[in-house]
């Protein structure tokens, strides 16, 4: 598989440099991917050597990582002639292993995510109310109009991630664009707020359309301060989540 | 700017139509070097024996196309072939597209996300490169943009389109990127007596060298340089000589 630096698909696949506990960063690295449809049902693993190269793990831990990621029914092995890993994309894991994420994190790493989170992409959205083209914002708009129709929860996903990237983009910028695809393979692995509570999509929508109205109408300061804004909603919101698992039994259950 | 009060503004009218013709054609210039290798891509396209038989999925260009990219003194850090897809007949996405490694200078073949239910899919014929062509029949030239679900790079690409009996099969082009364009004009064009901007179609600056206008940045109406420009032959930029003042002291 050849793969290049720009393509979202480059983050997926970049080395981990999780320490710990690495073959399960490998478990959640290729989840969030799923997850974000960076792979899709169906589509072929590279191989065990290429894998573990590319993630710059050994393939011990590679090995271990593809044995959970089995288990849990999101890589099927078959053996043979066009033989290999292939992925299987399954919302009902996905969510689940997104509640396992978010049960390891302290309220602490969520608040750190959304800080980062905030500043690029507040920075972003102020650059881009200069910067982006009539046309650059009638596609952030379309992409916030497919997000509001999304139906299910990856396509709302995929929508929003998408959202974000292209409004980087719109801000001229390769590096925030970078930023932005490398952060969304982390908010991937953490639940997604209207799985939880439906109507949290409407609230995330027209926070979205406020900053297109901000960047339409060339008005940088506001275009950042509803971005940050909104980003700790997010970040709260999050942390809610987290804290409601609080006194409740570990999420994970063996799935057969 | 510093209308009136910069020495450029001391200069006679004359000698600035001089340095505006001079940035002009070397602009010029570059574009057309860069037209010339999309047009031997699209001449390689022509020559192949693959329309005969789309569905086959045979590759349209051959090796041979890739050294373009070799070639002393090329530009281009990218360039190939973009189909039109046809989904009536069978036929999906499909590119074959070259580029120099940024890292490497080795040659890759671009494969980028062509799943329609990815975070990262690249529905090229939404793009202005592959849709101008296709609307107009015209070459074009597109940006500065951030190619985010391509090549990920800070580009200009400019493309022609491909046509085989009369139907548009696709886009021939080729992409630089913005900072070997810089590069490269600045160093042809040696010590400048004015600063100036380059403007592309959307006002957005292509190149500059006055610190205070980056490049990528929108031209605001009422801060930009008095008067339209000078239109730069062959592409539809404009050339603005403007009167600028060093930022550089305290």
């Amino acid at each position: 598989m050849q793969l290049l630096s720009g393509d979202a698909r480059r983050a997926v696949f970049a080395p981990l440099d999780d320490g710990a506990l690495r073959s399960e960063a490998v478990v959640r690295r290729v989840g969030s991917a799923i997850a974000l449809g960076l792979m899709a049902d169906g589509e072929q693993l590279p191989t065990e050597t290429d894998l573990a190269t590319m993630l710059n793990v050994s393939t011990v831990t590679l090995r271990e990582a593809l044995a959970e990621l089995r288990k849990l029914g999101l890589v099927e092995t078959r053996r043979g002639r066009g033989g290999g890993s292939f992925v299987r994309s399954r919302d009902d894991v996905l969510a689940e292993l997104a509640d396992t994420r978010l049960a390891e994190l302290g309220t602490t790493d969520l608040r750190e995510l959304g800080d980062v989170h905030g500043a690029v992409a507040a920075a972003a959205a102020r650059l881009a109310a200069s910067r982006a083209s009539r046309t650059e914002i009638a596609r952030l708009r379309d992409i916030v109009d497919r997000l509001a129709r999304a139906g299910s929860v990856t396509d709302q996903r995929r929508a929003e991630g998408r959202y974000f990237i292209e409004l980087a983009a719109c801000a001229q910028s390769v590096r925030l664009t970078m930023q932005e695809m490398d952060l969304h393979l982390e908010l991937g692995q953490l639940p997604w707020p209207p799985e939880h509570v439906p109507e949290l999509l409407d609230v995330i929508v027209a926070g979205h359309r406020a900053v297109v109205d901000a960047i339409e109408e060339r008005d940088p300061a506001r275009a950042r301060a509803l971005t940050e804004e909104h980003i700790e909603t997010r970040t709260l919101w999050s942390i809610e989540l987290r804290l409601q698992r609080v006194g409740e039994p570990p999420a994970r259950q063996e799935v057969s | 700017m510093s209308a009136g009060s910069g020495p450029a503004s001391a200069r006679s009218a004359a000698s600035r139509a001089d340095e505006v013709a001079r940035v002009g054609a070397a602009v010029s210039e570059v574009v057309e070097r860069l037209f010339g290798t999309v047009t031997a891509v699209r001449s390689a396209a022509l020559r192949s024996s693959a329309w005969d038989d789309p569905r086959s999925g045979r590759p349209v260009l051959d090796d041979s196309v890739r050294d373009l990219l070799r070639e002393p003194g090329q530009l281009a850090v990218g360039l190939g072939l973009v189909v039109a897809p046809q989904p009536e007949r069978g036929l999906p996405l499909r590119l074959e597209w070259w580029q120099v490694d940024p890292d490497g200078g080795r040659l890759r073949t671009l494969e980028p996300d062509l799943k329609p239910q990815s975070l990262g899919y690249y529905d090229y014929t939404a793009t202005e490169w592959f849709d101008v062509p296709r609307r107009t029949g015209r070459r074009h030239v597109v940006g500065p943009y951030v190619d985010v679900h391509g090549t990920g790079r800070y580009l200009l690409t400019l493309t022609e389109p491909v046509v085989v009996d009369g139907d548009f099969v696709g886009v021939a082009g080729a992409d630089v990127s913005v900072r070997r364009f810089e590069t490269h004009l600045l160093e042809e064009l040696g010590r400048l007596p004015a600063p100036f901007l380059l403007v592309n179609g959307e006002d957005r600056v292509v190149l500059s060298t006055a610190p205070r206008w980056l490049v990528g940045s929108l031209l605001p109406p009422e801060a930009g340089p008095a008067g339209s420009g000078a239109a730069v032959p062959g592409v539809p930029w404009r050339l603005h000589l403007v009167d600028d003042v060093s930022l550089l002291r305290a």
